[in-house]
């Protein structure tokens, strides 16, 4: 379980977000919708330790690790998997790199528990194949499966998306969607995705939170949006995409 | 209306202090960081060779071109001058103390800070701006120690033999520009050379190799590490980087004389 306790975090003098709090359990998928630039990105650095927040407090799985110091917010990273909006692969490593890269890095592995493993994520994201390829020769949607089945590659309890559909054709969406929803159907696997495509949380979000000028003006089931009289989230379901 | 201006000056002033002061502190962190994981080398040997092979082997070419250059340019103007006086038997002695000293090492670290530098602040710039750097975060792997701390000990070995390569082919070129063009017998030069340096020469030059590799590593991986704002921003940061160590490495360059020239 992640939460976030409170937390006000500013760039400068201008506050990103205030006072803010937000719970996602296990298990569940959980969708922050907003328009762009709003910070909710930042909300995913947060959860991960990757940015302090000015005040308040992160907890994962019970444990405040707002002050935790780099090393020791590794071992709790490794409970999350993240799929950056970019994919962020390493463009100079090939596809079965990109899989074996952090399992060389961080765990003791035997060589042939690596290429297992490595095997095992290769044909969930469907790239059977494309193993010796760089990341550039893949389309954006295998790219972004490459990306999700590296986040998982840890066993994690629960993996952030941002933007998991940004820039990606219909059918692509589709598949990654389907993908986040087999993931908690299948494995267990508790989600949390940050985008401003509203069908996007209609589709897979068991609740979503929405996040307007730094503040959440709604965090419920999906279904209750619809129930919400807030003048912006009135005219985000009537235009669907926010586009700010 | 003046009041209100020398406010908005002051204040505006007070702020760049302050952002200068705090960039100063993430550096003095980061520069300790990249120190610190100096343990971790055994792990990370296959990046260690790598930046090896680019600070060091590749760098050769443009070494040599730079301290034959200039070595050949020195023997001519100085020649000429000692000339004047009648004593262009001295030309070893001062084409050598000038190249050791100075010239080889100097040049050798504008060049360095040019092209590894360069490479530095460019690849690490394009990972922060992709991301790749907050997913080796997310991943639990220390970015510094992964990306920064092999580029420092590699810079730190190799740019040792590159000052030797320095010196060595920026002699030989002042050598043959003595025996050509000055008509000065081989002998003559490098006796003039070998019998007269003494060991202060080779510490002022040697010294500044090691000091020069963490000037231009550090300050080009913090600069790509600080990358922001998409390409462009990648291209800012590697000049800036670039502009910075090369002006570092100058004035390093004057106190490290200074200090051991007035101490040995």
């Amino acid at each position: 379980m992640i939460e976030l306790r409170n937390v006000t975090l500013k760039y400068g003098e201008k506050i990103i977000l205030d006072k803010v709090s937000i719970e996602v359990k296990d298990n569940t998928i959980k969708a922050i919708l907003g328009p762009s630039g709003v910070g909710k990105s930042t909300i995913l650095k947060l959860m991960l330790g990757l940015i302090k927040p000015n005040s308040g407090q992160v907890f994962v799985d019970g444990v405040d690790i707002t002050n935790f110091k780099e090393p020791d917010l590794y071992p709790i990273r490794r409970k999350m998997g993240i799929v950056f909006q970019g994919n962020a692969l390493f463009d100079s490593l090939t596809i079965g790199q990109n899989f074996s890269f952090f399992l060389r890095e961080n765990l003791r592995l035997p060589e042939d528990e690596i290429e297992r493993r490595v095997c095992e994520q290769i044909k969930f994201a469907g790239l059977e194949g494309y193993e010796d390829q760089l990341p550039e020769s893949l389309s954006g949607g295998m790219r972004k499966r490459v990306a999700i089945g590296r986040a998982l590659i840890f066993n994690p309890k629960m993996i952030l998306f941002d933007e998991p559909t940004a820039g990606l054709d219909p059918v692509s969406s589709r598949k990654i969607l389907n993908l986040i929803t087999d993931l908690r159907n299948h494995n267990g696997l508790g989600a949390v995705f940050v985008t401003h495509i509203i069908d996007d949380v209609f589709a897979i979000a068991d609740r979503v939170a929405v996040l307007y000028k730094g503040k959440f003006i709604f965090d419920d089931v999906t279904e209750k949006l619809h129930e919400s009289d807030h003048p912006f989230i009135r005219s985000i379901l009537s235009d669907k995409i926010l586009e700010i | 209306m003046p009041l209100t201006y020398i406010r908005n000056l002051v204040d505006r002033t007070i702020l760049q202090l302050k952002e200068f002061l705090l960039i100063m502190q993430e550096f003095f962190y980061f520069s300790v960081r990249a120190f610190t994981t100096m343990p971790k080398l055994k792990k990370y040997w296959r990046d260690f060779l790598d930046q090896a092979t680019i600070c060091g082997a590749d760098s050769i070419p443009i070494v040599l071109v730079s301290s034959i250059s200039i070595g050949s340019l020195l023997a001519i103007e100085v020649g000429n001058l000692l000339e004047d006086f009648g004593a262009k038997t001295m030309l070893g002695r001062s084409t050598a103390l000038s190249v050791i000293r100075e010239l080889g090492p100097l040049l050798m670290g504008l060049m360095l800070s040019a092209r590894y530098g360069s490479r530095n602040g460019a690849e690490l710039g394009a990972m922060k701006i992709s991301e790749q750097i907050d997913a080796l975060r997310a991943f639990g792997t220390d970015p510094v120690a992964k990306l920064v701390m092999p580029r420092l000990a590699a810079a730190l070995v190799m740019f040792i033999p590159l000052t030797a390569l320095a010196d060595f082919s920026g002699l030989q070129a002042a050598a043959l520009m003595a025996q050509h063009y000055h008509k000065i017998d081989p002998g003559i030069f490098w006796n003039a050379v070998y019998p007269r340096l003494v060991a202060k020469d080779f510490v002022v030059g040697f010294l500044k190799a090691p000091v020069f590799a963490i000037i231009i590593t550090l300050v080009s991986s913090f600069n790509g590490f600080s990358a922001r704002g998409g390409t462009a921003g990648v291209g800012k940061s590697t000049i800036k980087g670039i502009v910075v160590s090369s002006g570092l490495v100058l004035i390093a360059n004057f106190y490290v004389s200074k200090i051991v020239l007035e101490n040995m």
